[in-house]
C-alpha cells in the first residue's frame, strides 16, 4: 500500500518538476515540451500514430512468432545433440553478442525498404536470446531423468515429448518474455533507419521536423504499449507457473 | 580436436557458400569475402578513409564517457534503491518496467535534445548501460545475508568496514556481471546512435560507405568496428575474472 502511494507520488512529482522546469524556461520548449503540451499532442497525433503503432506491432508479432518457433526448435535440436552443441555454440554466442546494427545496412541493401527487412531484423534480434536460453536448459536437463526414461524403454520421441519438453518450459517462457522486447526493438530500429511506415518512422519524422510535443507523445505511446505487452506476458507466465504447480 | 576441426570446417564452408552466392547474386550487394580483403587493406592503409583513426578515437571516447557516466549513475542509483527498503520496493519495479521498453524509442528525443554530435550518442550509450548496472547493484544487495551485517555491526565494525568486508564480497559476483553487461550495452548504444544519425565516428563512416554503395568498404569498416566491440568485451571479461578471483 505504501509502496503504491510512493510510486504514484513519484510519477506526479516527476511530472510536476518537469512542468515547472519547462514553464520557467530552464529548458528550451522547442526541445523539451511541458507535460501540459504533450497531453494535447497525444490527441492530435491520435489516428496517424495508432496506425503506425498497429503497423509496427503487426511486424513485431510476425517476427516474434518466427523467433519463438525457430528459436525453440533450434535450441532443442542443438542443445540435445552433443556434437552439434559443441561445434555450434561459439558461433551462436558470437551471433548473440555482436551488435546487429552493424549488419542492418546490408540487410536493407539486400531486402529493400518495407516489411521484409523489419521482420527479418526483428527475428535476428529475437531468435538468439531464445535459442541460447533453450539450448542451455536442454543441456541442463537432469541426466538421471533421461537415463531412467531410457532404461524403462522410452523411445526417442517419448524422451523429447515426455521428459525434455516439460523440463524446459520455464526457460521457454523466460525466453518468450525476453524475446518480445528484442523483436520490437529490431522492428523499431529498421523503421527508424529505413522505414516508410510504422512507429519508428513516425518517431524519426517528428524528430526531424522538430515537433517535440508530438515526438514525446508518440514516444510515450510506444513505451506504454511495450510495457503493457511485457506485463501481460508476465501475468500469463504467473498463471502458467501456478498451473504447473 | 575433432570439434575444433568441425568448427573451422563449418566456417570455411560458410565463407565458400558466401563467396559463390555473393558473386552469383550481385558482387556489389553480395560482397563476397574475396572482395572484402582488398577493401580491408585499403582501409587499414588509410587509403579509402584517411580519417579512420580520428573516427575510431571519437567512438572510443564516446563509449568511455557514456560508460563512466553509466557506472557512476548506476552504482549511485542502485545503492540508494538497495539501502532504503521502501524506496527500493517502490522504484525497483518502475525501473524494471522502464527497462522493458525498447530503448531505441528514446533515441529520437535524445537526438532532438542533444543534437547530431557526440552528446546524443553518449546519452544513448549511458541510457543503455545504466539499467543493467543499477539492476545488478539492486540484485547484489539483496544477496547479502542481513545476519552477517548485524553480526559485523555487533562486533563493532563501522559502515565502511561492513561494506568492504561483508557486503562487497557477497555481491561482487552479480555486480561485476552487471558492469560487464553495462559496458557491452554502452558500446551497442554508441554504435546504434552513430548509425541512426551522426556526422562523425565509425557509424558515420559506415553510413557513408553504405550510402555510396561502397559495400566492400562497408564490410571492412564493420570488421574494424567489430574488433572494437569484441576487444572491449575481452577487456571486461579479464577484469571480471580478476574481480572474481579476489572474492575466493
Amino acid at each position: 500500500m505504501r509502496v503504491r502511494i510512493l510510486q504514484i507520488v513519484t510519477v506526479i512529482a516527476a511530472l510536476g518538476v518537469w512542468e515547472v522546469v519547462a514553464r520557467m524556461g530552464w529548458v528550451d520548449p522547442l526541445f523539451v515540451p511541458a507535460p501540459s503540451a504533450v497531453a494535447p499532442a497525444l490527441l492530435k497525433i491520435g489516428r496517424g500514430a495508432l496506425a503506425g503503432l498497429a503497423d509496427t506491432l503487426g511486424k513485431t508479432a510476425v517476427a516474434y512468432v518466427l523467433s519463438v518457433v525457430l528459436g525453440v526448435s533450434a535450441g532443442v535440436a542443438v542443445g540435445s545433440i552433443r556434437l552439434l552443441r559443441e561445434v555450434l555454440s561459439p558461433y551462436v554466442i558470437a551471433f548473440y553478442g555482436i551488435p546487429k546494427i552493424l549488419v542492418l545496412p546490408w540487410i536493407v541493401l539486400l531486402l529493400g525498404y518495407g516489411t521484409t527487412p523489419a521482420v527479418f531484423y526483428g527475428v535476428l534480434h529475437g531468435f538468439f536470446p531464445i535459442m541460447v536460453l533453450v539450448m542451455g536448459a536442454v543441456r541442463d536437463v537432469d541426466r538421471t531423468l533421461v537415463a531412467v526414461a531410457r532404461s524403462l524403454g522410452a523411445t526417442t520421441w517419448q524422451l523429447y515429448w515426455k521428459v525434455l519438453l516439460p523440463a524446459i518450459v520455464p526457460s521457454v517462457l523466460g525466453g518468450m518474455r525476453l524475446g518480445v522486447v528484442f523483436c520490437l526493438l529490431g522492428v523499431l530500429v529498421v523503421e527508424m533507419f529505413a522505414g516508410v511506415r510504422g512507429m519508428g518512422h513516425v518517431l524519426g519524422s517528428y524528430a526531424n521536423g522538430f515537433q517535440a510535443p508530438e515526438l514525446f507523445a508518440a514516444t510515450a505511446l510506444v513505451s506504454a504499449a511495450s510495457i503493457a505487452i511485457v506485463l501481460a506476458l508476465d501475468h500469463l507466465n504467473d498463471r502458467l507457473s501456478r498451473w504447473r504447480g | 580436436m575433432t570439434v575444433v576441426g568441425l568448427r573451422l570446417g563449418l566456417l570455411a564452408l560458410f565463407l565458400a557458400i558466401w563467396e559463390i552466392a555473393g558473386r552469383k547474386v550481385n558482387p556489389l550487394l553480395g560482397v563476397p569475402p574475396s572482395a572484402v580483403l582488398p577493401s580491408l587493406r585499403d582501409l587499414l592503409l588509410l587509403r579509402s578513409y584517411p580519417d579512420l583513426p580520428a573516427s575510431l578515437w571519437l567512438t572510443i571516447r564516446e563509449i568511455g564517457t557514456a560508460y563512466a557516466l553509466a557506472v557512476a549513475a548506476g552504482l549511485g542509483c542502485g545503492f540508494v534503491l538497495g539501502m532504503h527498503r521502501l524506496v527500493g520496493r517502490a522504484w525497483g519495479p518502475m525501473l524494471a518496467a522502464l527497462y522493458a521498453v525498447p530503448a531505441v524509442v528514446w533515441y529520437p528525443s535524445l537526438m532532438l535534445f542533444f543534437g547530431l554530435d557526440a552528446a546524443s550518442k553518449i546519452a544513448f550509450g549511458f541510457l543503455l548501460g545504466f539499467f543493467p548496472i543499477a539492476l545488478a547493484v539492486l540484485a547484489g544487495i539483496r544477496q547479502v545475508n542481513p545476519q552477517l551485517v548485524v553480526v559485523a555491526r555487533a562486533y563493532g565494525a563501522g559502515t565502511a568496514t561492513v561494506f568492504r568486508r561483508v557486503m562487497l564480497p557477497a555481491m561482487l559476483f552479480t555486480l561485476v556481471g552487471g558492469l560487464r553487461t553495462g559496458l557491452a550495452l554502452c558500446v551497442i548504444g554508441v554504435v546504434v546512435g552513430e548509425i541512426l544519425g551522426s556526422k562523425a565516428g565509425m557509424g558515420a563512416l559506415i553510413n557513408h560507405a553504405y550510402g555510396l554503395l561502397r559495400t566492400g568498404d562497408y564490410v571492412a569498416l564493420v570488421l574494424v568496428t567489430l574488433v572494437l566491440v569484441v576487444g572491449s568485451d575481452v577487456l571486461a571479461s579479464l577484469l571480471e575474472r580478476r574481480a572474481r578471483r579476489w572474492t575466493e
